[in-house]
């Protein structure tokens, strides 16, 4: 089981950037963009169309509900898996509503972040070796 | 708390008080009476007055006769309590002095005491004195509870600020040296590895602090929700138990807990009592020698369903019982494996507890270690 796609990691911290990109290791991801702003990620989707994006909530000047909200209007079938720390219910289900597959509380061990992760993989990417991304990048 | 039983000084000249007499030469003589006490003077004659008078001076103190032409002084006392509420003026009634009826008449209407007539001039003053320092006294205690409430308001806005900023990069720091000493990144050498643990420990300590404050900010703000639903309480404790005993192993210490017959279902946040679970039995772990066992068990009964933890640990000693469920009461006795505690935990609990309307309560046992007990009301 393997992921082959791309992943764009957006989150304004570089020290959780770094964390979560770690736990990205044991995925073996073959492409890991990141971007520290909404603006930035918008810009680096465009032009990459990753496969997954994983999403920081909360982040100075355009947060992580306006990004999602723009990333879908781009591709409204892309994969967003909210990164979250304190959000509310009302903010998860806000993100929800705009059309995220999930959510992973960054603040939890990273045992649970990477079980998370591997549940969000397996529940959307067909992760059989021989199969590409069965998300296919948005012309 | 220390109380400083020495009456703060408090400034009475200037105070308002309205004399209401219908009795000129009253008026002259208890206006001289109150001369040197440099009080704000206003006098009526007849009850309508008096009513007038109050509303437009709100005076400190009313000194009120009780044989007045027209409404008599019990019913002024009377519609000036149902008018001003507890905020009204002690009053003091003027009476004759044979007139002990009137005396108790005027207590129950609601007076603060009476001055008999003929006026004994120290004895008017020293009561007028003591009864506007008692009003003045409960006025500013009432200003003073209201800005400690907004001091307490603002803490805990600044707690809540400065432990969310807190959380993230503490949970990095912990994740990061994580990563370290599992050798993700390459093999370290035995003190670079404890280096790195001692990393670890210390952010995850910080962790918990920075999380139980925030609860405590949550809860003190009034901003604890709880999400109510029955739930077997049994699969909670089972999870709790499970999770809890990887911890236990590492200080040779176990947890039990046995599922007998069918599981109650409370009414509860899961979520939340599940907290309360993992905080007595890591609790029970931090204070357990090697060797000793947690008992965990659930306990029936006609108030309610519940359960509890008891260990083998050296107990609560009797003087610090009181300390045990308040904020930051961290007790003498110590952690076996010298782990960190927040003294903040319990309370929390408690908190949780008092929410969904149950009680958590603490008692040695007979020969060794202690119990603590939740219950929870019983589903309706």
């Amino acid at each position: 089981m393997k992921f082959q796609g791309t992943v764009l990691l957006v989150d304004d911290e570089a020290h959780i950037r770094k964390f979560i990109g770690l736990i990205l290791r044991q995925f073996s991801i073959p492409r890991l963009l990141e971007a520290s702003n909404g603006e930035e990620a918008l810009e680096i989707y465009s032009r990459e169309k990753p496969d997954l994006v994983l999403l920081d909530v909360n982040m100075p000047k355009m947060g992580g509900l306006e990004t999602l909200k723009q990333l879908r209007v781009m591709n409204p079938d892309c994969v967003v898996v909210m990164l979250t720390s304190l959000a509310t219910r009302q903010t998860i289900e806000e993100a929800a509503e705009l059309g995220a597959t999930n959510y992973i509380r960054k603040d939890t061990p990273k045992e649970e972040i990477a079980a998370a992760l591997q549940e969000t993989l397996e529940a959307n990417f067909d992760l059989s070796e021989e199969n590409p991304p069965s998300h296919e990048p948005h012309p | 708390m220390d109380q400083d039983l020495s009456l703060p000084i408090i400034d009475l000249v200037g105070r308002k008080i309205l004399i209401v007499d219908d009795d000129r030469i009253n008026l002259r003589i208890l206006g001289g009476i109150l001369k040197t006490e440099r009080y704000n003077l206003t006098l009526a004659e007849s009850g309508e007055a008096a009513l007038e008078a109050y509303a437009a001076q709100r005076p400190d103190l009313v000194l009120l006769d009780v044989m007045l032409p027209g409404i008599d002084g019990f019913e002024i006392c009377r519609r000036l309590k149902a008018t001003y509420g507890a905020d009204s003026a002690p009053i003091i009634f003027i009476t004759a002095k044979a007139e002990s009826d009137d005396v108790v008449q005027g207590l129950a209407a609601g007076g603060v005491d009476y001055l008999p007539k003929p006026f004994k001039p120290k004895e008017v003053v020293a009561r007028i004195r003591t009864h506007l320092q008692s009003r003045l006294l409960v006025e500013q205690q009432k200003h003073l509870v209201e800005q400690l409430s907004k001091a307490n308001d603002a803490k805990n806005r600044f707690l809540g600020m400065a432990a969310h900023d807190l959380r993230n990069p503490l949970a990095s720091i912990r994740g990061l040296a994580e990563f370290l000493s599992d050798g993700t990144v390459g093999p370290l050498t035995p003190d670079q590895l404890d280096l790195v643990t001692t990393i670890h420990g210390a952010s995850q300590s910080m962790l918990d602090l920075v999380n139980e404050l925030l609860d405590l900010a949550t809860i003190e703000a009034g901003e604890l929700k709880l999400a109510l639903e029955p739930h077997d309480l049994a699969a909670l404790l089972e999870k709790s138990v499970f999770l809890n005993n990887i911890e236990a192993a590492k200080k040779q210490t176990k947890v039990t807990f046995s599922r007998t017959g069918e599981s109650p279902r409370p009414t509860i946040d899961q979520a939340k009592i599940r907290q309360v679970a993992d905080n007595l039995i890591s609790n029970a772990i931090k204070f357990s020698p090697p060797g000793s066992t947690i008992t965990v068990e659930i306990n029936g009964g006609p108030d309610g369903f519940g359960f509890s933890v008891k260990d083998q640990g050296p107990g609560i000693p009797d003087s610090e019982r009181d300390k045990l469920f308040k904020d930051f009461g961290k007790l003498s006795v110590k952690p076996t494996a010298g782990e960190k505690s927040t003294g903040l935990g319990l309370a929390i609990c408690r908190k949780i507890v008092d929410a969904h309307s149950g009680s958590i309560m603490a008692q040695n046992l007979p020969h060794r270690g202690c119990e603590f007990r939740v219950t929870l009301p019983c589903p309706k």
